[in-house]
């Protein structure tokens, strides 16, 4: 049994007269590495929300189908158990800071002070979490101060350091840097190998290329397309469709009708596109 | 209508040095792409041009007006300024009202008022939703009803902070067909991005500035040509002029059609 | 943005190390002490011996001192003036200014409120500058509070600085679309619907997705809460709470016997 589990989830918040996810089936095995992409309004967020209990129990509305998360049905569970097993971080860092706290340290503990972790536990486990995320130097600086790029990793510290065993990131890089978002992929990924669940909404098809296992394609509340991150990021139907795609992929596709690109499979990456550009005679200019 | 900017300095009242003398101009017509990493200076600087800010030392001009005589009102008939969050501007009950809201601001007649509007709402796709509620339109279209409130100004200088985050690829082409259809109206648009192949796409100069200081500043194929220079201000340069560089291509190329050309 | 939203300055003093129940308790007996306290000097003596010496203690001298002189000094400047000319009691003129007099008892009467205001707010000053607020609320939490009544005291004080960033950027935002903020007062009010909007729309936002946030981290979790600090409560804490509360029941006790 997969551990987690959406068996034809249909949910519409209280307000709207559509459903925002419809009849979706999903299934992730514990340690997998998902990475969610989608237009704007494909239903990403509420899918992320549905993950982490917020759908139905915080929002209301109406749902059908079941959500289970490592074995336990999402209707049959209360939000505050829920959120033990399930983390969520998501895009808005500044609305994420608890506003009860004067530092990143004390930010980052105010989640284990809630489930009652001991004292001399709760500062070993919240250094080694911001070890972890490279964000030692701002204990002592207080959240508001710093940076959109900062706070996102320490709303991401603050979820990692509650031991979640599914966590849920929705965009959570969308304001670092190249480098900020290279090590919160890399990050994340070891916490996947270490055993950690992990649903992340991203745009960056780059970064999904080289870390996730797999990639779902959401479009108008339905999934459209799911598997290997390679399959689906080269799939023709995903431009079509309004998705953010790789430019080594675009440039490459139109290689290919120029005959310059001699591969059967095009590239996400650099390096899959240099590597397909230099051999078999589609090399350059020199 | 140029910008002149002489020795600007700026130092916020934290004792922040911001911008540590800056000098440029850009001509009537351009389309200037600012990087560089965060805290380099980039909206410190910008907020300059349309007063929001004023110099500590030094001089920004717009044409020949000296922004340290003018108030924020009266740049505006000059230099419109889309700010990076529409939450933050948004406030009328439907669309038209919102983006009439500027060029009445402005002191325009009637019938010129409707005209500005009804462009601006042509320009960014939202003709039949003139009268929506903004806050019923999702993000995206919230965003694309902040840039029209700007462009209904018609001011010869547009600025634009951060347009493409959080848009999908959708709302970026529009975006970027926006500043296509402006550049051809003569206007000069200069954006603060650090989405770099969008800038190598779409803006012909590039302006990188670190920690206060122009670091470089120069047509967009030489500028981004830069990796080990850029890499001082944290910035990358385009997918495919790293692609072109690995594959060995003499030539910097920063967008699919020179790629595809150099490759032949 | 503001880097530090809160007074507290983290020193090694022994009010530092008392347990924040024990400092609230404190300023409590000084402000009732002051206000009844039968005889005449009590505020005086409080104002200017007692509170400098307790901010010594504090090792905070030179930032009560500062406050004092820019802030309290000058409230309690106005608030005498004001009562002293127009408190109407007393025939002993000490003082004229054109229709204006000053009366013996109007300036005696006027200069212990100031003095019994420079005692309330010294206090609370002190306290501010000694106590951490997340060891205060934790404190309280751990005696009872209500947790969400905590946050919700918490999250104000903090919040309100960054609405008035947000406020900023939204006067911003509206200035560069050519609205008029300067101006006699119909200009300004008409600039307010602009202002006005943007920003209850980005709190309800806002506070929706705070709410998700700190759920999200276990807030409404049914586990006895921990704190990362240690709040310090010994057996002088304990010591002092029963004298401070022997001081205010005399306080009154003394107050309705004389009256």
């Amino acid at each position: 049994m997969a551990f987690v589990n959406f068996q034809n989830v249909t949910y519409k918040y209280p307000l709207t007269k559509t459903p925002v996810l419809k009849n979706i089936n999903l299934q992730v095995n514990e340690g997998e590495f998902i990475a969610v992409m989608g237009p704007n309004g494909a239903g990403k967020s509420t899918l992320c929300y549905a993950l982490a209990g917020f759908v139905p129990h915080f929002f209301k509305g109406e749902i059908s189908g079941e959500i289970e998360v490592d074995g336990k049905k999402s209707s049959e569970s209360t939000l505050d158990e829920w959120v033990l097993n399930v983390g969520l971080a998501f895009q808005n860092p500044f609305n994420q800071i608890s506003g009860a706290k004067y530092t990143v340290f004390e930010e980052i503990a105010f989640g284990l002070e809630n489930i009652g972790v001991p004292r001399n536990e709760m500062k070993d486990r919240v250094d080694e979490a911001m070890a972890l995320t490279g964000i030692r130097d701002l204990a002592d600086r207080s959240p508001y101060s710093l940076s959109g790029g900062q706070q996102q990793r320490v709303a991401l510290t603050s979820i990692l350091v509650m031991r979640p065993r599914l966590l849920v990131l929705d965009e959570p890089t969308s304001q670092m840097d190249p480098i900020g978002t290279r090590e919160v992929f890399g990050v994340v990924r070891k916490m996947a190998e270490e055993g950690m669940t992990v649903v992340m909404v991203e745009h960056k098809v780059e970064w999904i290329a080289h870390f996730a296992d797999r990639v779902i394609a959401l479009n108008e509340g339905q999934v459209l397309m799911e598997g290997k991150p390679n399959e689906v990021l080269t799939a023709d139907l995903l431009p079509e469709k309004g998705f953010g795609i790789s430019r080594y992929t675009s440039v490459a596709r139109q290689a290919q009708q120029q005959g310059l690109w001699k591969q059967k499979q095009l590239p996400v990456t650099l390096f899959e596109a240099a590597e397909g550009f230099t051999s078999k005679g589609g090399g350059g200019s020199n | 209508m140029n910008i002149e900017i002489k020795d600007l300095r700026f130092t916020y009242p934290t004792g922040l040095e911001a911008l540590k003398g800056i000098s440029l101009s850009v001509n009537a017509g351009e389309q200037v792409a600012i990087v560089g990493q965060n805290g380099a200076g980039k909206t410190t600087l910008v907020r300059h041009f349309n007063g929001l800010l004023r110099p500590s030392a030094g001089s920004v001009w717009i044409g020949d007006w000296d922004t340290s005589k003018y108030s924020v009102a009266k740049l505006a008939s000059r230099v419109g300024y889309v700010f990076q969050n529409p939450d933050e501007q948004l406030f009328s009950r439907d669309v038209l009202t919102e983006v009439a809201f500027g060029p009445k601001n402005l002191g325009y007649e009637k019938d010129k008022v409707d005209a500005l509007v009804k462009r601006a709402l042509s320009l960014t796709e939202l003709n039949d939703q003139t009268e929506t509620n903004p806050y019923d339109l999702s993000p995206t279209w919230r965003k694309m009803v902040a840039l029209a409130s700007i462009i209904a100004m018609d001011t010869p200088i547009v600025i634009f902070d951060e347009p493409t985050t959080g848009q999908d690829a959708v709302n970026v082409a529009r975006i970027a067909n926006v500043i296509a259809e402006l550049k051809k109206e003569g206007k000069t648009v200069i954006t603060i991005t650090h989405d770099i192949d969008f800038c190598a796409e779409n803006f012909e100069r590039v302006i990188a500035l670190s920690k206060g200081e122009v670091l470089l500043d120069g047509p967009a194929r030489e500028v981004l040509g830069q990796e080990e220079i850029l890499a001082q201000t944290y910035v990358d340069p385009p997918q495919l002029t790293r692609l072109g560089k690995m594959l060995g291509l003499k030539a910097t190329v920063i967008n699919q059609e020179e790629f595809l050309n150099a490759l032949k | 943005m503001p880097e530090r939203l809160s007074f507290h300055i983290k020193r090694d003093s022994a009010l530092h190390h008392l347990n924040p129940l024990t400092k609230l308790l404190l300023v409590l007996t000084l402000i009732l002490t002051a206000f009844l306290a039968p005889f005449y000097w009590t505020p005086h003596i409080l104002a200017v011996l007692f509170i400098p010496l307790l901010s010594m203690l504090g090792k905070v001298g030179r930032e009560y001192f500062s406050t004092a002189i820019r802030l309290i000094l000058p409230a309690a400047t106005f608030l005498f003036a004001m009562q002293a000319f127009f408190q109407p009691v007393g025939e002993e003129i000490i003082f004229e200014f054109y229709f204006l007099d000053i009366t013996r008892e109007s300036f005696l009467f006027a200069f212990s409120n100031a003095m019994r205001i420079v005692v309330m707010v010294s206090a609370f000053t002190i306290f501010l500058l000694t106590t951490h607020p997340s060891e205060l609320m934790s404190d309280l939490t751990r005696r009872g509070l209500p947790g969400q009544f905590a946050y919700v005291i918490i999250s104000t004080l903090q919040i309100l600085p960054q609405m008035q960033a947000k406020a900023q950027t939204i006067i911003s935002a509206q200035r560069s679309r050519g609205l008029e903020t300067e101006g006699g007062f119909f200009k300004r009010a008409g600039a307010l619907v602009p202002l006005i909007g943007p920003l209850v729309f980005g709190s309800l936002v806002e506070v929706e997705e705070r709410a998700i946030a700190i759920e999200a981290r276990g807030f409404t979790s049914k586990h006895v809460k921990t704190s990362l600090h240690e709040i310090p409560d010994t057996s002088t804490d304990k010591l002092l709470r029963w004298f401070l509360t022997a001081l205010i029941l005399a306080s009154i006790g003394l107050r309705i016997w004389l009256s």
